[in-house]
């Protein structure tokens, strides 16, 4: 059982799940409230990912930020190594994979909040930012919700990114959907079975957990 | 309210594992990172693990098809050793400055063999003729794109004249280990893969292989080079040092390698 | 502190609103058909909406001035807004809901508002519910409660009490009117319903097509109604095209000839000439039906004609009768039977000459 590769995993899905969630809510809220006229360039570009195949975003990062690349070769000057084939690559191309995920529930979350509750908080002088704390977030609560969770879910299972940008590095980018890929390689069926069946196992624990938790956030508790 | 605690209760908690996880360092520290060509699969576990025992110094194998290492090392990919099975990937990276000048060490020259399971009623001693039988539906061979052992495979049929015949029935694996997973897992009915792969262990107790005559094809000469962004440049060459000694050049052979002679 | 606004603002290629009025503190009643432009009005005064051009001041606190381009953003403008929706926060308690503006205010002092409010508006029992646990006119009276405890400069009411028994209605009326003789703010109260008019108001101000149109008490909006839409609202059933004939200046009528028909009536003098068109509105409530010639009446119309279709609609039986034009008439049930009203028997209709109202056309 390769729990490097898991942890790693665990651990990469964590952090883009929490990263896209800082970016993605004020992403959503701006798509769902600005007027811009040119505002569909930004959806579109937001929903990319979802009709690029994994291969052609991974070669697209690999060559923004490999060691050619003016990104890359900054990076080198600050860190002293390569961007690319790193960790860090790894979190930054899922940002980017996983960015509808999390973007599109959020937003439409955002959207089926009635209107006029918002015109009712600024009534009372709530800012904007109080009416985004305290009406807005916790009326979309779900929404919110599902983005984190399915960013988190996406960037877990996430293949052909990972094997593009990240060189497939044990320990560094060696995550488990790999790791299960090279068992099946090295005709290790006995290790690529286990590891398989732990990460179907694990994702099903948190979708399962999240959906149990999933009830309207106001409603009167049924106790 | 109770559903806003607990989200307020999950979210810190999640931060904690973030700021955790972004402060641990990764992994275990290796000292030595090897990207080998596919065809190696069967052999390098077994030779790092000797080297990690007698040196004590850590090995990380990445196994892959040759023509994607050349390109991620070109993208900057930050292998210590490249273990090629084209020798042309390695002289190309010397050329351009990307690995050491003079580090070069012809390592082995591979060999094709015709592979089959044993129940797939198949019998290869017939040779690449038999990939004309209605009864082979698919033959899988290594990517001739980026695969040497891929092109080599394609260069037989074609010298026997059995490459239009069989080509439509080409499944191509992204690495010849790929290839020969196609095989072992039944959906290739057989296929041309590494003469090293077909005596490994787990190849060689459910399947049965012939040798493709060594001149029916440009050898397999598989190259090694070790990178300019090295880091390790040290282990790297102590490292190509004990694959020469001549206990590692038998087990090399074991595994129907020929081991060329370096100038 | 009283409130004034002149508000210009284009909706649409045909619909912009031009508003001039002020409020002082007490009850204005904003009243006008669905489209006319009330909650635009609100809005615009609110903060929600930007006018195009004009100005809004509170006593001396300017809110918008176009000229020079100052706009004081919603939440500053310290206002009370009740939404139609009434706009309740299903997440939060009543409690929570009401106290929600208060944020700004210690927990211990705010509690205190919030009772005192709830306690002034009886609603201290529903505190901890939450808005689905609450129905009908206690809704609203959280709704009015979470407006009024910030102590708002002035208050917007938007339908709030539309969906309520009258009953109700004007105990929440009593309520806020015993609020407001404490805090002596403008409140401005829209309805498209002219029972609420009538039910609640002090004054009224009419809007038609995004204008005012009418200002006064709702006696003198209602009762004299200028304009055809402001009299069906106000519950006008006969309307009828006519020309001018006679002028009697002196007896304060004049003499009209209703078109198609020809039929003479005398109506109140106005400004039209001889000869110039006018629109004649009758309540039918304002008629009275005879069954004999009727002689030695004050009344000045009197027409015959015959009586075409009778339906009973509550209290009131609505009677359908010819008498040149089409005449709709109500009488009470009791009426109907003692005088053994049938269709296609001949009548007799009593007008009096001030039951006609003209209208502008």
């Amino acid at each position: 059982m390769d729990w490097l590769a898991i942890w790693l995993s665990v651990k990469l899905a964590t952090i883009v799940a929490t990263i896209l969630l800082l970016i993605g809510l004020p992403i959503a809220y701006w798509l769902t409230f600005s007027a811009w006229r040119w505002k569909f360039l930004v959806e579109a570009v937001v929903a990319l990912p979802l009709v690029l195949p994994p291969t052609v975003l991974g070669f697209y990062v690999l060559v923004a930020i490999g060691s050619r690349s003016p990104l890359g070769r900054a990076w080198t000057a600050w860190t002293g190594h390569g961007l690319a084939f790193t960790f860090e690559a790894l979190v930054l191309a899922s940002i980017l994979y996983s960015l509808p995920f999390a973007v599109q529930p959020i937003a439409a979350s955002f959207a089926q909040v009635d209107g006029t509750l918002l015109e009712a908080s600024s009534t009372l002088g709530s800012s904007r930012w109080r009416t985004f704390v305290r009406v807005l977030l916790p009326l979309s609560f779900e929404g919110v919700l599902a983005g984190a969770v399915l960013s988190f879910a996406h960037t877990l299972g996430e293949f052909g990114v990972v094997l593009m940008v990240g060189g497939n590095l044990p320990g560094i980018t060696r995550t488990v959907s790999i790791s299960i890929y090279d068992s099946v390689q090295a005709f290790d069926q006995a290790a690529a079975n286990q590891t398989a069946l732990l990460l179907l196992a694990f994702s099903f624990a948190v979708l399962a957990g999240v959906y149990a938790l999933r009830r309207k956030s106001w409603s009167v508790s049924p106790l | 309210m109770i559903q806003l605690m607990l989200f307020r209760r999950t979210f810190v908690r999640l931060s904690m594992v973030v700021g955790l996880g972004l402060l641990s360092t990764t992994a275990a520290a290796q000292d030595l990172s090897i990207a080998a060509a596919s065809d190696l699969q069967a052999v390098f576990p077994v030779v790092a693990e000797r080297f990690e025992r007698e040196t004590g110094k850590k090995v990380g194998l990445t196994f892959g098809s040759s023509g994607n290492f050349f390109s991620q090392i070109q993208h900057g990919a930050p292998f210590d050793l490249f273990f090629s099975a084209d020798h042309d990937y390695a002289v190309r990276l010397e050329a351009s400055g990307l690995a050491e000048r003079g580090s070069l060490y012809r390592y082995a020259v591979g060999r094709i063999v015709l592979w089959t399971r044993n129940d797939s009623g198949i019998d290869v001693r017939r040779g690449l003729s038999v990939l004309v039988d209605p009864r082979v539906k698919r033959v899988a061979i290594a990517n001739p794109e980026h695969a040497p052992y891929g092109r080599a495979a394609v260069a037989a049929l074609q010298r026997e004249k059995l490459y239009e015949a069989v080509r439509p029935k080409f499944v191509f694996g992204e690495s010849v280990s790929q290839a020969a997973q196609f095989i072992q897992s039944g959906n290739s009915e057989a296929g041309i893969i590494a003469l090293s792969l077909a005596l490994g262990p787990a190849l060689r107790a459910n399947g049965s292989y012939s040798e493709v005559p060594a001149g029916s094809h440009p050898p397999i000469e598989q190259s090694a080079v070790i990178t300019s962004a090295s880091r390790h440049k040290d282990v790297a060459r102590q490292f190509l040092s004990f694959l020469k000694q001549p206990e590692i050049s038998r087990m090399m052979q074991d595994f129907g390698f020929t081991i060329p002679s370096n100038p | 502190m009283s409130l004034t606004a002149s508000v210009h603002k284009r909706l649409s290629e045909h619909f912009s609103l031009d508003i001039d009025m002020s409020a002082m503190p007490g009850i204005t009643m904003v009243f006008g058909a669905s489209g006319s432009g009330k909650t635009t009005l609100l809005r615009c005064l609110a903060g929600l909406v930007k006018p195009d051009s004009g100005c809004i001041t509170i006593g001396a606190e300017v809110l918008f001035d176009s000229v020079r381009s100052r706009s004081v953003p919603v939440q500053q403008r310290h206002i009370g807004y009740v939404f139609q929706q009434l706009a309740l926060f299903p997440h939060l308690s009543a409690e929570d809901n009401i106290g929600y503006g208060l944020a700004a205010m210690s927990p211990e002092l705010r509690r205190q508002r919030v009772k005192a409010i709830a306690e002034s508006l009886h609603i201290t029992h529903l505190l901890s519910r939450l808005p689905d646990a609450i129905s009908g006119g206690e809704r609203q009276r959280v709704a009015l409660a979470r407006s009024l405890v910030t102590d708002p400069a002035f208050l917007l009411l938007d339908e709030p009490l539309s969906a309520l028994d009258h009953a109700t209605r004007s105990r929440i009326m009593d309520d806020l009117r015993a609020w407001n003789v404490a805090h002596r703010i403008p409140i401005l109260y829209v309805t498209h319903s002219h029972r609420e008019v009538f039910a609640l108001g002090e004054r009224v101000i009419v809007l038609d097509g995004g204008k005012i149109t009418s200002d006064g008490t709702p006696h003198d909006v209602m009762e004299s109604p200028a304009h055809e839409t402001l009299a069906q609202l106000a519950g006008f059933d006969n309307f009828f095209d006519g020309t001018v004939t006679v002028r009697r200046a002196d007896a304060g009528t004049m003499q009209c000839r209703l078109d198609g028909s020809g039929t003479e009536m005398e109506v109140p003098l106005s400004r039209g000439a001889v000869e110039s068109p006018v629109r004649v509105a009758i309540r039918a409530g304002d008629i009275l039906l005879a069954t004999s010639e009727p002689r030695g009446l004050s009344a000045r119309n009197v027409l015959p004609g015959r009586l075409v279709s009778l339906k009973r609609e509550g209290a009131t039986v609505i009677a359908g009768v010819e008498a040149g034009e089409r005449f709709l008439v109500h009488v009470t049930p009791g009426a109907c039977e003692s005088l053994r009203l049938g269709v296609g028997d001949p009548v007799w209709l009593i007008i009096k000459t001030h039951s006609c109202r003209l209208v502008s056309l």
